[in-house]
């Protein structure tokens, strides 16, 4: 396996009650790169992705078999306490999420959650991460101004500067993009290429251009099966399957 | 700190990751608490049933349990006691079915008009309106019913005394009408517009949409509106303990609705006080308190099944329509037929022939008529007919508030709400009976508030739905249909007697508490569930523990939710008598509670007595019940105004 990988799955099922969302799902996410997933959707690429931060623990029928290792230690394991867990893998919705509060409270929510308390870190660090997600210029005089009042693209970069806030190691993406207009999407994924220099990338789209302009690596996934993975370019130009070329041609899905 | 950590460096990441176990701890203290509370509930119910049964029990050595339940005699006191209770609970079962009669219709169609036909300008007015009507404290009907309604009946029927069947159900449907009004409204509101578009598409005229396919849709809902009312009337006390005249007989012949009654909740307010502890009359009591409750019980059971049912079916885990309703549905002509051929039946036996020979015309008449005329004019007449009864509704509300007021306002001066009374309540004014009151609900709301909201918090935020989560709910749906008097009763028996806490501010603040307790958790988990798991969600993703997602995330915008809940039971609390009576009040009392085991000076306790043992208070009396009124209609007021307020601002 590749040795520089964050994140590694290996044999994953998933269960849903009685119905099965993954199988056999093996999967490398290699450090400082940006993995996309794609696939028709219902084919648990979200499943996958919420493995990955343990956010599937909030939904009581998950049952979930199979090793997924970050930096080497399971991840479902006596050692790892989800909740610090996620402060180290964060995730980005697939609707904007911002909280009721303002752009500012936003931003230092996760900080002050885990004891920064300083004013001047805070506001460090509301800057930085703002910048960071290209948003400072916009937003810069009205910090104390509720979340709500941003528009949908501003409120999905919001929160991507939320999650940079807590410094975290991963960042997920759960089509971040979906609901949003193509300018908001642009810049978006423009943040992505910048993002990758310091994050590891995990991100589910259901648009092939977007997998294919971002990312380093993708997966298609086909009814809880991974059915290909490797370097993008690869998977576009000359996929192994059969069924990945169907689905990257548009011949369903 | 945040920058320290070394993204390849594997042990410093599980060392990192390993550090949670002391906010670990932390979350699971906070967990449990949290559990506790919620079991508080549960436990109530267990103790309240303990605790009449201990009391009731020892009846049965005097009276077997067949006597008890089918004596016709109810005479505890005479010179050879008798233990019947038949008609007590003939009583209740007539006073509600007379209830019933003039709610139901009245209800469903007020109902229809705030949820179909309205315009949203007069729903706002509507809807508070009705709401209003919970509002008033049930001593405050009674008080009505004793000087207007039993008045009114007294001349119109042309018999000695007004205090009739007739006028507790009158005044008992009026009483049932918010609670039907509210859950059907609910129930038709919940209709699925589609169900709407697809009818008019049609090119039905509103009116059929809404009788063929909209009602039809709410029915059950409706019905467990109509059981929540009865479960209502059952359990109040007050109002039809001062208007039916509470003479313990069977109605002779049983329609007469001009004969006085006794209920099972009047024969506990009345006698409950005069009885010597220990004595055969005492658990003979709890027995009558304890078939009450079961009564109570098993109605509002059968609400929470049939709403739980509908609940099931809106988030599609239902199996398809029950197999009750399928029949139901199957067999509606037949059963129509049936019921109407039965009570014309009835009527002919009990009555006369003559009488269900013209019901039968009637009704024939009322058949045949609607599908001759047109449907748009047949929409004409059930609308007028519907704005009729909600105009009836809301006249009773003008009437009552507004005879209270007229009459109150010269009685209302400086001296009025500053000093005591004097007199025996005739002169002299009722301040120890405000601060009384005032005592009271503080204290029962600083009890009920952080129970119950921890209670809420515990049942929506960390469970997940199973056994001990249904149990808590069913315990909390238990104990919002308790009647008030039996809250009493257990007060008496369990704080007053076993903790010998006597009669005290502090008993009667604790039975309070115990009955607003299900309203805070109610409103509580209905704030919390409206709060969107996204929110959630995205807390916890950035790391945050999960007690701190709900106190920054979760609870901030569920406040003004919570808020709401807990005015409502201030309000109720307030208005409240039977809880207090045994538990903390005494009648008069020149001096403010020092401490809490001191007895208090209640508002309704105070007018309960004024209206029916005081002759000659008739201006205290009208002061007294307005300035009780302006209190709780004032708290429910404002309820209200913070609940549109925020409806209005929300905006996730
Ligand atoms: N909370 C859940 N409970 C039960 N089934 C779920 C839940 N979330 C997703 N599923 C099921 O799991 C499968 C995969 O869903 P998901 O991972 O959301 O797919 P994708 O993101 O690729 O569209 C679907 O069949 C979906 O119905
Ligand atoms: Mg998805």
């Amino acid at each position: 396996m590749d040795t520089s990988a964050v994140i590694e799955t290996q044999g994953v099922n998933l269960w849903y009650g009685d119905n099965q969302a993954l199988t056999n799902v093996t999967i490398s996410f290699p450090e400082k790169t940006i993995t996309s997933l794609i696939g028709p959707s219902g084919c648990g690429k979200s499943t996958l992705l919420r493995c990955l931060n343990r956010m599937n623990d909030l939904i009581p029928s998950c049952r979930i078999e199979g090793g997924i290792s970050y930096h080497g230690t399971d991840l479902y394991g006596p050692a790892i306490d989800p909740v610090h867990l996620r402060k180290q893998v964060g995730m980005v919705f697939q609707r904007p999420n911002p909280f009721p509060k303002s752009i500012y409270d936003n931003i230092t929510y996760g900080p002050r959650m885990h004891g920064i308390r300083d004013r001047k870190t805070l506001e460090q660090i509301v800057e930085e991460s703002l910048r960071k997600a290209a948003l400072w210029d916009e937003v810069k005089d009205r910090l104390s101004a509720s979340a709500m009042g941003l528009s949908g693209g501003q409120q999905q970069r919001l929160c991507i500067a939320r999650t940079l806030a807590v410094n975290p190691d991963v960042i997920l993406m759960d089509e971040p993009c979906s609901a949003l207009d193509p300018i908001a999407t642009a810049k978006i994924e423009s943040l992505m290429e910048e993002l990758k220099s310091q994050y590891t990338v995990i991100i589910v789209t259901h648009s092939m251009q977007q997998a294919a302009r971002v990312s380093d690596y993708t997966g298609f996934m086909y009814m809880g099966e991974l059915i290909e993975t490797g370097e993008t370019a690869k998977i576009f130009e000359n996929p192994e399957k059969e069924l990945t070329n169907n689905y990257i041609t548009g011949r369903f899905g | 700190m945040e920058n320290e950590h070394v993204v390849n460096d594997t042990p410093a990441v599980s060392a990192e990751l390993f550090s949670g176990r002391s906010s670990y701890l932390k979350e699971r203290f906070i967990r449990s608490v949290w559990f506790m509370t919620a079991v508080f509930g549960v436990l109530t119910v267990f103790f309240i049933l303990a605790f009449l049964v201990i009391d009731g029990i020892p009846i049965f050595a005097t009276v077997s349990p067949v006597e008890f339940l089918f004596g016709t005699t109810w005479n505890p006191t005479g010179a050879i006691p008798a233990y019947g209770t038949l008609p007590l609970w003939i009583g209740t079962v007539l006073v509600t079915i007379g209830a019933m009669v003039i709610a139901a219709p009245l209800g469903i169609a007020c109902a229809i008009v705030i949820a179909e036909l309205a315009s949203p300008r007069l729903k706002a007015v509507f809807k508070p309106a009705t709401e209003l009507l919970a509002g008033i404290p049930s001593v405050v009907y009674g008080f009505f019913g004793l000087i207007v309604l039993t008045d009114f009946i007294r001349v119109n029927f042309d018999i000695p005394t007004g205090e009739t069947w007739l006028a507790g159900s009158v005044l008992l449907g009026i009483m049932a009408l918010p609670t039907i009004i509210s859950v059907s409204e609910d129930a038709i509101s919940a209709v699925p517009k589609e169900y709407r578009e697809g009818s008019l598409a049609l090119g039905t005229t509103r009116w059929q949409t809404i009788s063929q396919v909209i009602v039809p849709s709410a029915l059950s809902g409706i019905t467990a509106a109509l059981i929540l009312g009865i479960g209502r009337a059952v359990g109040e006390t007050m109002a039809v303990l001062m208007v039916t005249g509470n003479a313990a007989i069977i109605p002779d012949p049983i329609y007469n609705v001009l004969s006085p009654i006794r209920t099972l909740t009047g024969t506990l307010g009345i006698e409950m006080g005069e009885t010597a502890i220990g004595s055969a009359h005492y658990h003979a009591l709890f027995g009558v308190a304890l078939l009450l409750l079961l009564i109570t019980l098993a109605v509002n059971l059968s609400a929470t099944v049939i709403l739980g049912h509908i609940h099931a079916k809106q988030t599609g885990s239902g199996k398809g329509p029950g197999r009750l309703s399928a029949l139901l549905a199957r067999y509606q002509q037949n059963l129509k037929i049936a019921a109407v051929a039965f009570i014309l039946l009835l009527v002919a036996f009990f009555v006369s022939p003559l009488v269900a020979l013209v019901f039968a015309l009637i009704g024939a008449a009322l058949w045949y008529i609607p599908s001759h005329i047109q449907p748009r004019h047949q929409q004409n007449i059930a609308f007028s007919l519907l704005y009729v009864a909600i105009a009836v509704v809301l006249a009773a509300l003008a009437i009552i508030l507004g005879y209270i007021v007229i009459n109150g306002l010269p009685a209302i001066n400086w001296e009025f709400l500053t000093t005591a009374p004097r007199a025996l309540g005739r002169e002299g004014g009722i301040f120890p009976a405000i601060i009384g009151t005032l005592y009271l609900v503080t204290g029962a709301i600083a009890i009920a508030l952080p129970i119950g909201v921890g209670a809420a918090i515990y049942l929506i935020e960390y469970t997940r739905e199973n056994i001990l989560t249904k149990l808590i709910r069913t315990g909390v749906d238990l104990l919002n249909g308790t009647p008030s008097i039996v809250f009493g009763l257990f007060g008496f028996s369990f704080l007053v007697l076993y903790l010998n806490l006597g009669i005290s501010l502090i008993a009667g603040q604790i039975t309070l508490a115990l009955m607003v307790l299900p309203t805070v958790i109610r409103t509580t988990e209905e704030a919390l569930r409206s709060v969107p798991t996204s929110f959630r969600e995205g807390s916890l993703a950035l790391g945050a523990t999960q007690w701190q997602t709900i106190s920054r995330v979760v609870i901030p915008p569920a406040i003004p939710g919570i808020i709401t809940g807990a005015i409502l039971s201030i309000g109720r609390a307030a208005g409240e008598t039977a809880p207090i009576m045994f538990t903390a009040v005494v009648f008069s009392s020149r001096y403010l509670p020092s401490s809490l085991s001191d007895p208090v000076m209640a508002l309704p306790y105070h007018l309960y007595i004024l209206a029916t043992n005081v002759p000659g208070a008739e201006t205290n009396q009208y002061g007294t019940a307005l300035v009780l009124i302006t209190m709780v209609v004032g708290i429910y007021l404002v309820a209200i105004a913070v609940r549109t307020h925020y409806q209005k601002s929300i905006r996730w």
